[in-house]
């Protein structure tokens, strides 16, 4: 079943966001400017014909303002006539002199306006395309799109099944980017569609009762190291995202970069069944007649074709299937399942690092697992929260839409800490006569298997040298479908000296948050348990712990995002213990030890659960 | 001197977007050169230009053609 599908989306927009603030400086704003319409109109007919010349089709995403052009709304037709292309309605582009007339607002994200203005614009955008066309879309999307936005959508216009409703890890490395003068965050969410539950949008459904009824797809199939680390806005798949990131040679107009991308993606198939998938929706603000940022029109326009191309011969050599939104959500809805996750083992195809990330995404949880520390888990989102997160004005979150973190390794630390205190991470450390090494600094490579509805990643063997004694050690992590744990597994494979006893410490530094700075912690309570006994702390910054040999679970419960997290061991000699942060380092820890002989083997489990 | 404005392209500050920071310069025509609002960087454009290939340091397989993407 081996699969590679991309989405190509256009959208014709009146006013194409950037166009007016970069080409109109210094000039008074209006968005009714005749040449304004003009190039914009032109750049989708560039976008239009360069698909179709490489044998594409496209789902054409009408916006609001292109709704009131007479040209904008014949192009579409005849293109839906003439090469399939699926005609949709956009919720981007809603600027236009009607709108900035019946709202009065320069809003123009859907999920930022109030519950009221969102019902009463999909009102009028969805009734203004029914009036043009006789029919309501199958598909819409925005750069991001809120659970109760995707729930009135369904509701009041059920023949949508596909939108385009989130962009990867733009959020608080996006708002640096752009000079902190970008308000909106959506961290957190899934790379690859995905079908979104009806409590919060970036967790996936887990059954049908969860459904929203559409399938979510990405803006964007982006790199999923480069945008982890930097800034999304430079690394996918958008030829001019990538020009963005000056990753181009400047003397031969080459970048290979987003042909090692588009590739990397395809190799995803690996981990999902033989299904890949990538999306390419390139707005016409990017390809300004006036150049953007260093790069002239004529690269601009070279690149796009380019990409279009490229696409274009995957699909004559019969590797890639072309599909309009719609057509995809009815594929996505036959192949999977809901429990079924998206894995991606990625490598870094940029830096020259060699380093590799691996994704894991179901409906419980997001994670990554950074095989150049260790295999440590750096980056964890409790789905199984299924977390109700109502964003846009009149909500306690206006702008930030992001999926809370336990562990995020580049907001709050990983491994490393500058002067004291820890970051977050789930890794381990063993300990000898005194001497202690972390499995951060273990750098490794991981091999993808599946066994049955296990995924697992079986790292390459590291060698951990403490001054007379080697020990060689490999570490299995194992996510079983629909489990909502992690297991890890240490297997001991050789010890220098083969009556050595060693101690490993398995922890988990964990704190909650969507950005960089710290929440208040107090009210989360931690604990550790061996058959009715339990004992707990409430968390007040005072650097408390718990230990408990033999304990059955340690556990906390972090009550500000309804989430349960806890850990378990099957060591005989497993003590488990908790640990409060303190001020200067707000975090908790949950972590067992237990001694550890050569040929021996080990597990960890790490379970995420709702908390009400 | 008069007004700065915008230069015949959208140059960023090269320092800046070393920082992961993307910053439009602004264009002073009496000195010809190109200047940063956030940090101190200033130079023209024979200048942007030599510093922007600096920057590309970063991407060590920028010319690379990847054709395996695991290890196994
Ligand atoms: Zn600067």
């Amino acid at each position: 079943m081996d699969k590679f599908i991309v989405n190509i989306i256009h959208r014709p927009e009146m006013v194409p966001e950037y166009a007016e603030k970069v080409t109109g400086h210094g000039k008074e704003e209006d968005i009714g400017r005749k040449a304004l319409l003009t190039e914009s109109l032109d750049i989708f007919k560039f976008q239009q014909e360069m698909a179709h010349k490489y044998g594409l089709k496209t789902t054409i995403q009408m916006t609001y303002a292109s709704l009131f052009n007479e040209e904008a709304v014949q192009i579409a037709k005849e293109h839906h006539e003439k090469y399939g292309d699926e005609i949709a309605l956009s919720l981007l582009g809603l600027p236009c002199t009607e709108f900035r007339e019946k709202y009065k607002t320069k809003d123009f994200c859907i999920w930022m306006f109030s519950m009221e203005d969102k019902k009463s614009i999909v009102d009028d955008v969805f009734g203004k395309f029914y009036d043009i066309f006789g029919f309501y879309p199958e598909s819409t999307g925005s750069y991001y799109m809120d659970a109760d936005l995707i729930n009135y959508v369904k509701e009041a216009y059920p023949s949508v099944k596909c939108a385009v409703a989130t962009c990867w890890e733009e959020g608080p490395k996006a708002y640096h980017t752009c000079n902190n003068s970008w308000y909106t965050f959506m961290d957190g969410g899934p790379w690859n569609p995905w079908i979104p539950s009806k409590q919060n949008s970036h967790a996936p459904a887990a059954n049908e009762a969860e459904d929203s009824g559409i399938v979510a797809i990405p803006h964007l199939s982006r790199d999923l190291l480069a945008c982890y680390d930097g800034n999304g806005s430079n690394f996918g798949t958008h030829p001019q995202n990538v020009l963005r990131g000056m990753i181009y040679d400047t003397e031969t107009w080459d970048y290979p970069y987003l042909y090692n991308l588009i590739d990397q993606y395809r190799d995803l198939e690996k981990y999902n069944n033989g299904y890949a998938y990538n999306m390419m929706f390139v707005g016409p603000g990017w390809l300004n007649k006036m150049g953007r940022w260093e790069a002239p029109y004529e690269l601009l326009a070279k690149s796009y074709e380019d990409g279009m191309k490229y696409y274009g011969e995957l699909k004559e050599q019969g590797k890639l299937t072309d599909m309009t939104m719609a057509e995809f959500a009815d594929y996505y809805r036959q192949k999977k399942t809901y429990t079924e996750p998206e894995c991606a083992l990625w490598r870094d195809i940029l830096y020259g690092s060699d380093k590799q990330l691996f994704w894991y995404c179901d409906p419980y949880m997001r994670a990554c697992v950074n095989m150049d520390q260790g295999g440590a888990i750096v980056d964890l989102r409790p789905y199984a929260a299924k977390l109700e997160w109502p964003v846009g004005i009149g909500t306690k979150h206006v702008t930030d839409a992001s999926y809370p973190f336990l562990i995020q390794e580049k907001y709050r630390a990983g491994y490393f800490t500058h002067y004291a205190g820890e970051g977050t991470v789930r890794s381990a450390k063993l300990k000898y006569n005194g001497e202690e090494v972390d499995l951060c600094l273990c750098r490794t490579k991981a091999h993808f298997s599946q066994e049955g509805n296990t995924r697992v990643l079986t790292l390459d063997p590291v060698d951990i040298e403490f001054y007379d004694l080697t020990v060689k050690l490999q570490s299995v992590i194992s996510f079983e479908e629909g489990s909502s744990d992690i297991k890890i597994e240490r297997r001991i494979l050789e010890m220098s000296n083969p009556e050595a006893q060693v101690e490993i410490n398995e922890y988990m530094v964990a704190c909650y948050g969507t950005t960089e700075y710290s929440e208040d912690m107090t009210g989360i309570t931690l604990s550790a348990k061996k058959g009715e006994e339990v004992q707990s702390l409430s968390y007040e910054y005072k650097c408390r712990d718990i230990e408990m040999a033999g304990a059955d679970e340690v556990r906390a419960i972090v009550p500000q995002i309804e989430t349960a997290v806890s850990m378990r061991s099957n060591a005989e000699t497993a003590v488990g213990y908790v640990k409060e942060g303190y001020a200067f380092s707000p975090m908790f820890t949950l972590g067992y030890t237990a001694q550890v002989k050569d040929k021996e083997v080990i597990a960890t489990w790490l379970k995420l659960e709702k908390a009400n | 001197m008069a007004q700065a404005g915008k230069g015949k392209l959208n140059y960023r500050c090269p320092s800046c977007f070393m920082r992961d920071l993307d910053i439009d310069m602004f264009y002073q025509k009496e000195t010809d050169e190109f200047y940063c609002i956030r940090c101190q960087y200033r130079g023209n454009e024979k200048d942007v230009l030599e510093k922007n290939e600096m920057v590309r340091f970063r991407y060590g397989a920028m010319a690379k053609r990847y054709t395996k993407f695991d290890f196994d």
